[in-house]
């Protein structure tokens, strides 16, 4: 075994370790919010979906912009670690994408109505999601390495694009879609209890996303070195 | 208008129970990935 492959596996396994600490929050915000965070007076418990949906979203944008910084290195610098640490980005993003469109309908139909309404909010991040399943699918038919690095950096760059109109589109568009409410230029309108348990949600996502980052780009490092199996 | 605070709570342990096990599952599949490799 090479010492690369030892370095790579080791990455992995410390990925690990970062995405069980994330597991053991995750624990803590569900205890958090389902029993000591307040019930909202006007959506009642579906509001709850908050805390799980938020972070997601935002951990999904966070995700599709750092993959857009590193293909934009990568164009520059041509080194492959950026092209991995965006394919590693790319699929940690499209996991909480899934989380953000599962969560969304389900507080959508009891608060509005209906599981989903062409808004551009929601429009923009279906198609957002869809960019990146193209990005995935674009990268394993690919087979020349180099090629497949440009490519489908061109395409990562292009996917960051969509992430600022997304969290603009609420302001941009007529919308269903709330708000914002944190990330806003006031302050936040949101009572101590609530913000308390929707940022430590935050925090714990981004616990996560680090970890799956980390162990991916781990098992790619593996996989390019010889010593794993493809981890695509 | 306020709601009954206990309505609708399906969905809310429908949303909970769908993001542990997309994430869960997630980390096993790289946990698993990763032991694959060590063997």
């Amino acid at each position: 075994m090479t010492t690369e492959s030892l370095a790579a596996r080791r990455t992995a396994v410390q990925g690990l370790g970062v995405i069980g600490l994330g597991l053991a929050g995750l624990a803590a915000v569900y205890v958090l919010a389902l029993d000591h965070t307040p019930v909202e007076r006007f959506q009642g418990l579906p509001q709850k979906i908050f805390y799980v949906h938020v972070p997601a979203a935002w951990c999904a944008l966070l995700a599709f912009s750092l993959v857009g910084i590193a293909s934009a290195l990568y164009l520059w610098l041509r080194d492959p670690r950026l092209d991995l640490f965006a394919e590693s980005t790319a699929e940690a993003g499209l996991v909480f994408s899934v989380v953000m469109l599962t969560t969304g309908p389900l507080w959508g139909k009891p608060v509005w109505g209906t599981w989903w309404t062409w808004d551009a909010r929601l429009t923009l991040t279906l198609m957002l999601f869809f960019l990146f399943l193209g990005y995935r699918a674009l990268r394993g038919a690919l087979q020349d390495p180099s090629e497949r690095a440009r490519f489908s950096a061109v395409v990562g760059l292009l996917g960051m694009v969509l992430v600022p109109f997304v969290h603009l589109s609420v302001y941009l568009f007529r919308t269903l879609h709330p708000q914002p409410i944190v990330l806003k230029p006031s302050s936040p309108s949101l009572p101590w209890e609530m913000l308390r348990t929707l940022l430590l949600s935050v925090g714990v996502y981004t616990v996560l996303l680090f970890g799956f980052v980390m162990t991916r780009y781990g098992l790619g490092r593996l996989d390019r070195a010889g010593g794993g199996d493809d981890a695509r | 208008m306020p709601v009954d605070p206990s309505a609708n709570g399906g969905y809310m342990v429908a949303a909970y129970v769908v993001t542990a096990v997309i994430l869960v599952g997630y980390a096993v599949s790289l946990w698993r990935k990763t032991r694959r490799g060590r063997s």
